[in-house]
């Protein structure tokens, strides 16, 4: 049974490269990646033999746990249910949950990141034992905290495997992986803020937290190498079998019980419906802005451009007397506007398929501006309140309130700027966003160089426009920042005015760029 | 924007032009000519079926005559007046339910509907009266304001030809409306339909479902391979055969289901 299910991996994965070399390319930079971390994770961990002894136990105790958890938390960024760790995929067949559970765990165990992950640990057994007994205990270690890395992260996506094909976890999922991303982050800022001067103090706060999980009982048992470890691994095993057990027993519920997919809540009629006023402009912004807060996609963005902006503001105000109060708030808050607008260098993308819809009710150049200008103003109402906040936090973390005001005002422009240029970007360089978020790729295969391009333009346009407002502003001509907004009502409306005449022509083109299949 | 709802501005001469008419009309993909070359004839107020194998064109057609797909040769007219050189006069004119049906995704099918009008310049009020009445007879007051990536297929096709019938075009494109729809709601289309033609506007709608096409069509235009093969009112397009026998033969398609599969059916041991 596990043979089979090895096969069937093996072939899903040759399966998957057939006959596209975008997919080829990835997998082998994916084998490369996984090459380079096994070997080179082998050499560093065994590195930790240079190390003092209790530093080394200290720093295997927290890469034990670290891996663990990027078994975990890894299938479900990627969304993953590949085939083989889908149940439901193979409900159908004649298989009990015991057969089913060792042949998935077979198939979990074929592929090159699980040996990658053995590779480094055998490195760290190779730094941390002290002696035979120790070494012997490793190995046993070793294949404990694999089986553990693997039953866990089973026992984790079967359980939400439910959750995770209905569009309702997917979407959640989503704004998941932005936390993620942004929690990686957390020792980072905590080191630059001066939190970790002692580095040692840092590290054996840390390992004193995973002292006593499995992953950090395993790796202290491989350096302590007596009796004191052979209970640690057994304890591990233990908590390998009673997962497994947990992990057997989800299986079993998860193959009979049905997707709750179709199963949807309802959305509240809009307030903000009241607000915008009827007709064209009106009701594409608010189709905008429905989609802001309702696509995982936009959700996303929004919250990666805070999250930089509020990492930047605890960043930059570290050293605070180096650089004066008004360039540490307003650095921030220009990053801020330049990552929001920025999204909107492919505002059709965003429509994907459904711009036919528009694309209908258009006769003219004008009523594509019109589009336009509602999905400005759509971003405009939900990012200046963004800004003014962001500006506000900005300014005070740096001490000095009243440097709010310039701050938002250059932002603003700043925004404006960015929305003008995208417009015109996203007429001229339109592509089609994938359906399944993933961390990798922001377009359909094939697109990639469109997507490429098509930002990098818009980003290098969107700074080169932007240099008359923001540097006087950051050479202390504050007063200017009044004149930004001006400026960006400006670029805006132009941009908007250049990308209708260019873009109404091109319906049917932007239309085919936007729709393909994904 | 034309208000929707108003008369064609185009005065109409004693031989009124048909509601659909194509000349030459050419397109073609990479190697491959998808339309070679389609003369359609639509005359006003016909419920016309548009026939034909997969692959035989009948998508790619409806796509350019619509102004979705620019076509590589030959000109489109609805109503008299040129889909790509005078879309003010066509576009206010025309519903379109398009094959794959992508929508909207994350509005409910409420604000899919009010979207639609609004965009259109039809009074936000307007749009909203017609909106609930248009749910009601599709019967998806119930899931108003569920969002429509939510929805079912059938749903979505009956969300769609709402999102088509709102603006109360003259002409109503129909790409499988039927396909993946149970009979329940496939009935509520059709009953919905018959009284949109009775009014005297034009539908013109591709299957391959033959006897629907034959229950419902009084028009028929049969295509196979970029072409158009036969097209004129049913019973002339039939004569005395069903629909179904007379496309096979127009075709060139023979069943070939007797050789092969002798081990399928459970008289083999």
């Amino acid at each position: 049974m596990a043979w089979l299910f090895v096969r069937l991996k093996l072939r899903l994965i040759a399966g998957n490269l057939r006959g596209d070399a975008v997919r080829r390319i990835g997998f082998v930079v994916t084998l490369i990646a996984a090459v380079v971390a096994g070997f080179g994770g082998l050499a560093l961990t065994s590195l930790l033999r240079l190390a003092p002894p209790d530093v080394a136990v200290q720093v295997g105790m927290v890469l034990f746990t670290l891996l663990a958890v990027v078994w975990i938390v890894a299938p479900l960024m990627a969304f993953g249910v590949d085939e083989t760790l889908d149940p439901a995929r193979l409900a159908l067949f004649p298989l009990t949950p015991r057969q089913m559970a060792t042949g998935m765990f077979a198939a979990s165990a074929a592929g090159p990141w699980p040996l990658a992950s053995i590779l480094i640990l055998l490195g760290a057994v190779m730094g941390l034992a002290r002696g035979l007994t120790g070494a012997l205990i490793g190995l046993v270690a070793v294949v404990l905290q694999v089986a553990l890395c693997m039953v866990a992260s089973r026992a984790v996506t079967t359980g939400l495997s439910r959750l995770l094909r209905s569009r309702r976890g997917r979407d959640l999922l989503a704004l998941g992986v932005v936390v993620v991303i942004l929690v990686s982050q957390l020792p980072n800022l905590l080191l630059s803020r001066g939190y970790g001067d002692d580095a040692r103090a840092f590290l054996s706060g840390l390992a004193s937290v995973v002292r006593w999980g499995p992953p950090g009982m395993a790796a202290h048992a491989i350096a302590d190498g007596g009796l004191v470890g052979l209970a640690e691994v057994a304890a591990v095993a233990v908590v390998v079998l009673l997962l497994a057990w947990v992990w057997i027993s989800t299986l079993g519920r998860a193959m009979v019980t049905a997707d709750s997919s179709t199963q949807a809540g309802s959305v509240r009629r809009d307030r903000l419906e009241a607000l915008l006023s009827g007709g064209p402009l009106g009701a594409v912004a608010g189709k905008q802005v429905k989609y802001l807060r309702r696509e995982p996609r936009g959700r996303m963005g929004w919250l990666a451009a805070i999250g930089v902006s509020a990492v930047l503001i605890f960043t930059a105000t570290g050293d605070a007397e180096a650089v004066p109060a008004v360039m540490s708030a307003l650095g921030p808050v220009c990053m801020g506007a330049l990552l929001i607008g920025l999204q909107s260098a492919n505002l059709f993308g965003g429509d994907g398929g459904a711009l036919w819809m528009s694309a209908l009710a258009y006769s003219s150049g004008r009523d594509l501006r019109t589009d336009l200008a509602g999905r400005q103003l759509a971003v405009a109402l939900v990012g200046v309140p963004i800004l003014a906040v962001l500006s506000l936090a900005a300014a005070l973390v740096a001490g000095e309130p009243l440097a709010a005001v310039p701050a938002l005002l250059t932002g603003t422009g700043l925004l404006l700027v960015a929305l003008g240029v995208g417009a015109v970007a996203s007429v001229l360089m339109p592509y089609t966003f994938p359906d399944r978020l993933n961390a990798f790729s922001s377009a359909a295969p094939g697109q990639g160089a469109v997507a490429f391009a098509g930002s990098m333009v818009a980003m290098i346009a969107t700074v080169a426009l932007a240099v008359p407002l923001v540097l006087p502003v950051f050479l202390g001509l504050t007063w200017v920042s009044v004149l930004g907004v001006a400026y960006g009502f400006g670029i805006a409306l132009g941009g908007r005015v250049l990308a209708a005449s260019i873009g109404y022509p091109r319906l049917p083109e932007i239309i085919a760029a936007v729709s393909r299949p994904a | 924007m034309t208000p929707s709802a108003g008369e064609s501005p185009r005065a109409e001469p004693g031989g009124s032009p048909p509601a659909v008419r194509t000349r030459g009309l050419f397109k073609r993909f990479g190697p491959q000519v998808a339309v070679a070359g389609v003369d359609l004839m639509v005359p006003r107020g016909s419920f016309a079926g548009l026939v034909g194998p997969n692959g035989a064109g009948k998508t790619t057609t409806l796509s350019m005559i619509t102004g979705l797909l620019r076509p590589d040769a030959g000109s489109a007219e609805v109503g008299g007046a040129d889909v790509w050189r005078d879309p003010v006069a066509v576009k206010s004119q025309v519903g379109v339910l398009p094959e794959g049906l992508r929508l909207f995704e994350r509005l409910s099918g409420r604000e899919l509907l009010s979207y639609n009008g609004q965009i259109r310049g039809i009074p936000k009020d307007e749009v909203a009266r017609r909106a609930e009445e248009l749910l009601k007879v599709m019967d998806l007051a119930g899931a108003a304001d569920k969002l429509v990536v939510d929805y079912s297929t059938g749903m979505r096709k009956k969300i769609g030809l709402a999102a088509a019938l709102l603006h109360n075009p003259k002409v109503l494109f129909l790409d499988e409306p039927f396909e993946g729809v149970d009979p329940v709601s496939a009935s509520t289309l059709v009953e919905v339909l018959r009284r949109y033609t009775a009014s005297g506007s034009t539908i013109i709608f591709s299957s391959h479902v033959m006897e629907l096409v034959e229950r419902l069509c009084d028009w028929v235009s049969v295509m196979n391979q970029g072409h158009i093969v036969a097209q004129g009112p049913l019973d002339e397009v039939r004569g005395a055969n069903t629909l179904n026998e007379t496309i096979l033969d127009l075709v060139g398609a023979r069943g070939n289901g007797e050789e092969g599969l002798s081990w399928l059916g459970s008289s083999s041991a």
